[in-house]
């Protein structure tokens, strides 16, 4: 590699470092606590759901028709827009509004929801739980709560939204060049030098370039995959919008104009479940949502499922059930794009190996902050000696000591 | 400025250039790989030993950077103060 090369690999790797660096920070920061949000929530805030009555274990769940029926009887004149059985709870949440046209005109309002929740017991049909009603006071929020807020919006989106989130998804990208571009320059630091030695004997500056060496090339790999997914994470937004304007619109443009039908005359909820459970072997159902509801048909259930298996839980798969008739319209995969991004969440969030992979995942990131923190002090290093050299330059009388340190460290950057 | 001074390499460099030059990548490649297995045989094999696996990998390279630098901080403090 000629010196020209070199120069121009370091440029590129300072450059690109310079540009994320400060958004890494706050990433790799903000990440942390996320990584154990479940622990925090139950340590600090606890679980406030009413105990689920104890049941024989093979207890089976009622007919979600009955749960459905009992949340209409509740809000008579009101629409059902979502049943979602939960995961990992015997619980079935059922969503409600006044109208679809409603909720739609909730977007003009930013501080307007008319949707609510109501939880059923799955096996009993009880009612469990209501979300809270708007008209009432917020419940004062908790510090936990706060602090986990914050921390989610910085990580995803930095307060800003869609933008922030294709500007934190352009970070990524601008982070992974400048590994690519920090692993060439390592080629060339280190070979005269064996692996992991830290010189602590010499300048400081060299214990700051070992340091930053020997933690970036132990962490370079798994920096790279989760630099990488969390760009993908990122780009969820349009990809799924792209999957919207493509696949989906050919899918529902038989039926797009077709007026949305009276919910009393739709066919059964629990059937469509095991419809679409038959139309996608191997998926469990997570939930439906009725005709009319922003993503889907004027006149079908949208059932999504997904696979059994851990490796396959991510990947949703749409289900169409015709809501007048109850019959099966299709069930639709998801394209590569989405089920990429599906298979990169996982990567990114460590959340799939138990509490020792995200301790190590903590552990990891921890080093990665010491490789951003080390390369901020090399290049403030960098610049005071540049900043000397032009002091010198315009006839300011510097230490001798200086005089030297420039053309060497200039030297050692493209050495 | 007279921080600068003592950060100098000028006295390092002929004893630099006189070491024979190292192989540099099978170390840097052998903790990626492990990172890589890692991170996909937990993804892959979900359970039991796969998970194990998974995390023996992982943790290897956090090892190592904790290992590169306590003998670092050892050998120079012994150095120095001669404490040990």
């Amino acid at each position: 590699m000629t010196t020209r090369t070199l120069r121009r690999w370091f440029v590129v790797h300072k450059w690109t470092s310079l540009v994320c660096t400060l958004f890494l920070l706050i990433v790799c920061v903000t990440g942390l606590p996320l990584l154990f949000s479940e622990q925090i929530w139950d340590t600090f805030v606890g679980d406030d759901d009413p105990p689920y009555e104890v049941l024989p274990p093979d207890t089976p769940n009622a007919n979600l028709d009955v749960i459905v029926e009992k949340a209409r009887a509740l809000y008579p004149g009101q629409i059902v827009t979502n049943v979602d059985p939960d995961d990992d709870e015997p619980a079935v949440l059922v969503s409600m509004a006044p109208s679809w046209q409603a909720l739609k005109d909730d977007d003009k309002y930013p501080d307007r929801n008319s949707s609510h929740w109501i939880k059923f017991d799955a096996r009993t049909t009880k009612m469990l739980e209501q979300s809270r009603p708007e008209t009432e006071l917020k419940p004062p929020g908790t510090w936990t709560g706060l602090i986990m807020g914050i921390c989610r919006r910085l990580h995803v989106s930095l307060f800003a939204y869609l933008p922030g989130r294709l500007f934190l998804g352009l970070m990524g990208g601008v982070f992974v060049a400048s590994l690519v571009s920090g692993t060439v320059l390592y080629g060339r630091f280190m070979k005269r030098l064996p692996f992991g030695s830290v010189r602590r004997d010499r300048a400081a500056r060299l214990t700051w370039l070992d340091l930053h060496n020997l933690l970036g090339a132990a962490t370079l790999v798994w920096a790279t995959v989760v630099g990488f997914t969390g760009l993908v994470n990122e780009l969820q937004t349009p990809l799924f919008g792209l999957w919207r304007v493509t696949d989906v619109r050919q899918i529902l443009k038989p039926y797009a104009n077709l007026p949305v039908p009276s919910q009393d005359h739709l066919s059964s909820v629990q059937a469509a479940f095991d419809t679409a459970a038959r139309a996608a072997p191997g998926n469990e159902v997570t939930g439906l949502s009725f005709p009319g509801a922003s993503f889907g048909s004027p006149v079908h259930y949208v059932l999504w499922t997904r696979g059994a298996t851990p490796l396959r839980a991510r990947l949703f798969t749409p289900v169409l059930v015709d809501a007048r008739t109850g019959e099966l319209t299709g069930a639709y995969p998801m394209p590569w794009y989405l089920r990429f991004l599906e298979i990169s969440r996982p990567l990114h969030f460590g959340d799939y190996g138990g509490m020792p992979l995200r301790i190590l995942w903590a552990l990891l990131d921890v080093v990665v902050i010491g490789v951003l923190v080390s390369g901020l002090v090399l290049w403030a290093g960098k610049r005071k000696m540049a900043t000397d050299a032009r002091l010198r330059a315009l006839g300011y009388d510097l230490d001798d000591a200086d005089d030297a340190a420039v053309p060497v460290l200039t030297a050692e950057a493209v050495r | 400025m007279n921080a600068v001074s003592p950060e100098i390499p000028v006295p390092s460099r002929p004893v630099l250039e006189s070491r024979p030059s190292v192989a540099v990548w099978p170390w840097p490649i052998a903790l990626g790989a492990l990172t890589a297995f890692g991170l996909l045989s937990a993804l892959l094999g979900q359970h039991g030993i796969w998970l194990a696996l998974s995390w023996a990998a992982l943790s290897i390279p956090l090892i190592v950077t904790v290992a590169c630098l306590l003998r670092a901080w050892r050998r120079t403090s012994s150095v120095k103060g001669g404490q040990s």
